[in-house]
């Protein structure tokens, strides 16, 4: 049954040296589609909003046929109901951040009261931050603020769908996280579904509940977050310096008076830097791969808290000095040593180890609250010991 | 001294109508042909833009006679307009109109089309996926950013009317308070052997006409790009 | 290299450039300029070609509106000989010293004629009518412009002393010359117009409605003159063979009136 979020994409466009051919579904919340510059992330958004049309196949979002070259269904963008936050936002320069704004709420769909419409107003300025911009022209803006009115002004619009393509990417760093913050209120609060365009896989595990991984026009793999980055023949695709299993955890208590939080996990405990989270807060791990060690017997008066058992699922055989091993200590987990120690010792798929996770080596950057607040409930997380 | 003429009265007057009427009616034929061009490619665009941009290359007495032999009363388009409208535009400043407009669309429209590709076809992008329909998103997207090319384009060609002689008085001649523009006022003192000071005088007059013309221009040109760009 | 063939092209341009600017009379042989009245153009041409296989002078005739060809004079313009259609251009010329003294002439005459396109069945004879505008039917009169133009200048006169200017002259289509004025006529633009009765001959597309009566205009001369310093023997052998007979009777047949008629 589909839902009326869902999303449903097979399409073929050849664009100069580029031959997009993508396939995939999701059932809504936020999906991110990841890859390369040039793997043909944007050129597939802007099929997805009509501005450019596919040589064939098909769109479909929450069931209403967009683009079907099969019936000649090809609707036109102004049609499709679609916001979209560009990477260099866009904004109308001959008019202030309120006519911006409002553009689109003339064509918007009406609500059966007058009223809804000045509350979505409103209630997005306010979501947004943007009272005390609303006088401003955009040249005047910082990037930060041009995302956010960006943001904003495709929100009025009413759309069934919001298209944001690498939304950060003008936007200077310190003020990433204060965009991603909005971004993940806008999930959390707002019903619609979101596809994000991105090349940083921080945002992916921040954000994201599915991923699409495109390399070179092609949908490689999607899927679920956790299982993409856990999957050891993608690497080359997530990024191999960042690679690592994200691991979906609860926080359980703090430790006031050493200043940590217990993550509990898949009958597991993670202990990390005092977080400024409520206990019961879910939020999604990620633990880089060479922030993982192992040993064969469990380590004695070591200086590590986060010591887990766990069977070896896999090992890669790369070229170089280092290779990755997918252990399964109730959730999959990957750890990255060198290809000597491997031998030394010598570990095989089904062996036992133990892994070791430094609580200093999870940071800011490796948390995120991913997934919508629907499937996150429906996770079951079990705290640890 | 400073008092005028009934004759550089009657010429300035009628120069500023004949000038401005042609601008007017050049203006929306103007936007749609720099449109044309700037967007589309198709067979015989060189054609058209060569037909443009013919009366800026052709003498202008050429151009004239052209339009005397069209427009004239026993032209096709003259003897048509002549027996639905009862219109003649012959020897009438609205020839003179027709001759000035003729002139000064090639430089409306290159003005225009410049700005017209100046304008980024992201932000026309932009308004399509908030709703708008491509002819909302022309007057409300594309036509404010073309503003200032639309401006220029005019003081151009209102410029180039004003001074517009050649095609003038081949096609419409040289009658006092009906074609006798200003450079055509001029003409004539030029041609009486003791009109030299008389021309001297509508000199200054057509030159100060130009400069607060290309004056007003660049006024209003800043403060829409104050407007814009912040 | 880029460079390289940019620096030539330019040196070319500069090259064809010079050659252009050489004053022709280092390259070509010496002719003779004559600077005359738009009128004369047919008869003149005729009566170069026989000039130049008789005697091998090379003769380059300049057509254009006696004002025009005056203030180009004044300016400085290489002419030889000028033709006027008025004489009061030729004064000025004299004025300013631009003429060779005791050179200037009376070399023709023309008559006036009031003319309609052929296909037109206008009709007037002089005395019985005093407004002309009737014939117009909402269309002008076209003329040389009555304030410059010689044409329009003797045309004026002779409508004013007629009686008949107050009634027309809002109706005119003024012309920058005559050769324009012939042009609206024949086309057709205008109903009537007042050309010289040279203009009539060979011209299918006119028909003459009536010509103006001799008293109602000062007659029509065309003055002729050397300009100063320029008169070579080549220069007098060609105003001398202008006032020959032979010459003469060239522009008799193109309507002329020939200048011992006029004197």
């Amino acid at each position: 049954m589909t839902q009326p979020t869902s999303l449903n994409i097979n399409v073929k466009r050849r664009l100069g040296d580029t031959h997009l051919d993508v396939q995939f579904q999701s059932d809504g919340g936020l999906t991110a589609f990841f890859g390369r510059s040039g793997s043909g992330k944007t050129s597939l958004v802007n099929l997805l909003a009509g501005l450019d049309t596919p040589d064939a196949g098909i769109i479909e979002v929450g069931g209403v046929s967009l683009y079907d070259s099969v019936n000649a269904i090809n609707i036109p963008p102004e049609k499709r109901r679609l916001g979209y936050v560009f990477q260099d936002s866009r904004l109308f320069p001959h008019m202030s951040v309120n006519g911006n704004l409002r553009y689109g709420m003339r064509f918007a769909p009406r609500h059966d009261t007058g009223d809804e419409q000045h509350q979505d107003f409103g209630e997005i300025v306010d979501l947004l931050g943007l009272t005390t911009l609303l006088e401003r022209q955009p040249a005047s803006l910082s990037g930060g603020e041009k995302q956010r009115v960006a943001i904003g002004r495709a929100l009025l619009a009413c759309p069934r769908l919001l298209l944001m393509d690498e939304p950060l990417a003008s936007v200077d760093a310190g003020r990433k996280s204060e965009i991603i913050a909005f971004i993940e209120n806008l999930r959390d609060q707002l019903e619609i579904p979101i596809v994000y365009v991105t090349h940083d896989l921080a945002e992916v595990i921040r954000l994201a509940d599915t991923m699409v991984i495109l390399d070179n026009g092609r949908a490689v793999a999607s899927g679920d977050v956790e299982n993409i980055m856990s999957r050891l023949d993608l690497r080359p695709l997530t990024g191999r310096y960042e690679a690592g299993a994200v691991i979906a955890a609860v926080v359980v208590r703090h430790d006031e008076e050493f200043g940590l939080t217990e993550l509990g996990f898949a009958g597991n405990s993670l202990w990390v830097p005092r977080l400024d989270l409520a206990s019961g807060a879910s939020l999604r791990v990620r633990i880089r791969a060479r922030d993982v060690s192992l040993s064969r017997a469990r380590p004695e008066d070591t200086s590590i808290l986060n010591i887990f058992e766990g069977k070896i699922v896999e090992i890669t055989e790369d070229e170089g000095p280092q290779q990755e091993i997918l252990i399964d200590i109730g959730t999959p987990l990957i750890a990255r040593i060198t290809r000597k120690s491997l031998k030394q010792l010598n570990l095989q798929t089904g062996d036992t180890v133990f892994t070791m996770v430094k609580a200093a080596a999870i940071d800011r950057h490796s948390l995120g609250f991913g997934g919508s607040r629907d499937r996150r409930n429906k996770l079951e997380i079990k705290p640890g010991r | 001294m400073f008092a005028l003429s009934p004759l550089e009265t009657e010429a300035i007057q009628l120069s500023l109508r004949v000038a401005g009427v042609a601008v007017l009616a050049c203006l929306p034929l103007g936007v749609l042909t720099a449109w044309v061009l700037a967007r589309h490619d198709f067979f015989g665009k060189s054609v058209l833009n060569g037909i443009v941009h013919l009366p800026l290359v052709v003498p202008p007495v050429v151009i004239g006679y052209l339009l005397l032999v069209t427009f004239g009363r026993n032209g096709p388009v003259g003897r048509w307009l002549w027996d639905t409208f009862e219109i003649s535009i012959a020897f009438s400043w609205k020839g003179a109109a027709v001759a000035a407009g003729v002139m000064a669309f090639p430089l409306m429209v290159r003005a225009i089309r410049l700005s017209f590709e100046g304008v980024d076809k992201g932000l026309e992008d932009a308004a399509r996926t908030l709703g708008a329909p491509r002819w909302w998103v022309f007057l409300t997207i594309t036509l404010p950013l073309i503003l200032p090319g639309i401006l220029t384009g005019v003081i151009l060609a209102f410029a180039r009317s004003l001074g517009e002689f050649g095609a003038t008085i081949t096609f419409v001649s040289n009658i006092p308070g009906e074609t006798r523009t200003l450079p055509l006022a001029l003409y004539s003192l030029t041609q009486v052997p003791d009109g030299e000071s008389g021309a001297m005088r509508l000199v200054f007059i057509a030159v100060a006409l130009a400069l607060i013309a290309l004056i007003a221009s660049e006024a209003l040109s800043r403060r829409i790009s104050k407007r814009m760009g912040g | 290299m880029p460079h390289r063939s940019l620096i030539l092209c330019f040196f070319l341009i500069l090259l064809a450039l010079f050659a252009l600017l050489i004053p022709r009379a280092v390259i070509a042989a010496p002719s003779i300029k004559i600077f005359a009245a738009a009128s004369l153009s047919a008869a003149m041409e005729e009566a170069v070609r026989v000039f130049e296989k008789k005697t091998g002078h090379r003769v380059v005739p300049v057509f254009a509106s006696s004002s025009n060809l005056a203030k180009q004079i004044l300016n400085g313009a290489p002419a030889d000989v000028i033709i006027s259609a008025n004489q009061s251009w030729m004064d000025r010329l004299e004025r300013e010293n631009r003429v060779e003294p005791g050179s200037r002439v009376t070399f023709l005459g023309n008559y006036l004629s009031l003319v309609a396109p052929a296909k037109s069945d206008a009709g007037f004879i002089w005395g019985t009518k005093t407004r002309l505008s009737e014939l117009l039917q909402g269309g002008r009169l076209a003329m040389g412009d009555p304030d410059h133009v010689p044409v329009g200048l003797y045309g004026k006169a002779a409508l004013q002393s007629l009686g008949l200017w107050d009634d027309i002259s809002p109706h005119l289509a003024p012309a920058p010359n005559a050769r324009a004025a012939l042009a609206y006529i024949e086309r057709g633009e205008t109903p009537l117009g007042i050309v010289y009765s040279s203009d009539l001959i060979g011209r299918k597309k006119l028909r003459e409605v009536a010509r103006f009566p001799k008293s109602a205009y000062p007659p029509i001369i065309y003055p002729l003159a050397v300009i100063k310093a320029r008169s070579s023997s080549a220069v007098k052998a060609f105003v001398t063979f202008l006032q020959s007979n032979a010459a003469q009777a060239i522009f008799s047949r193109h309507g002329f009136l020939p200048s011992g008629a006029t004197n």
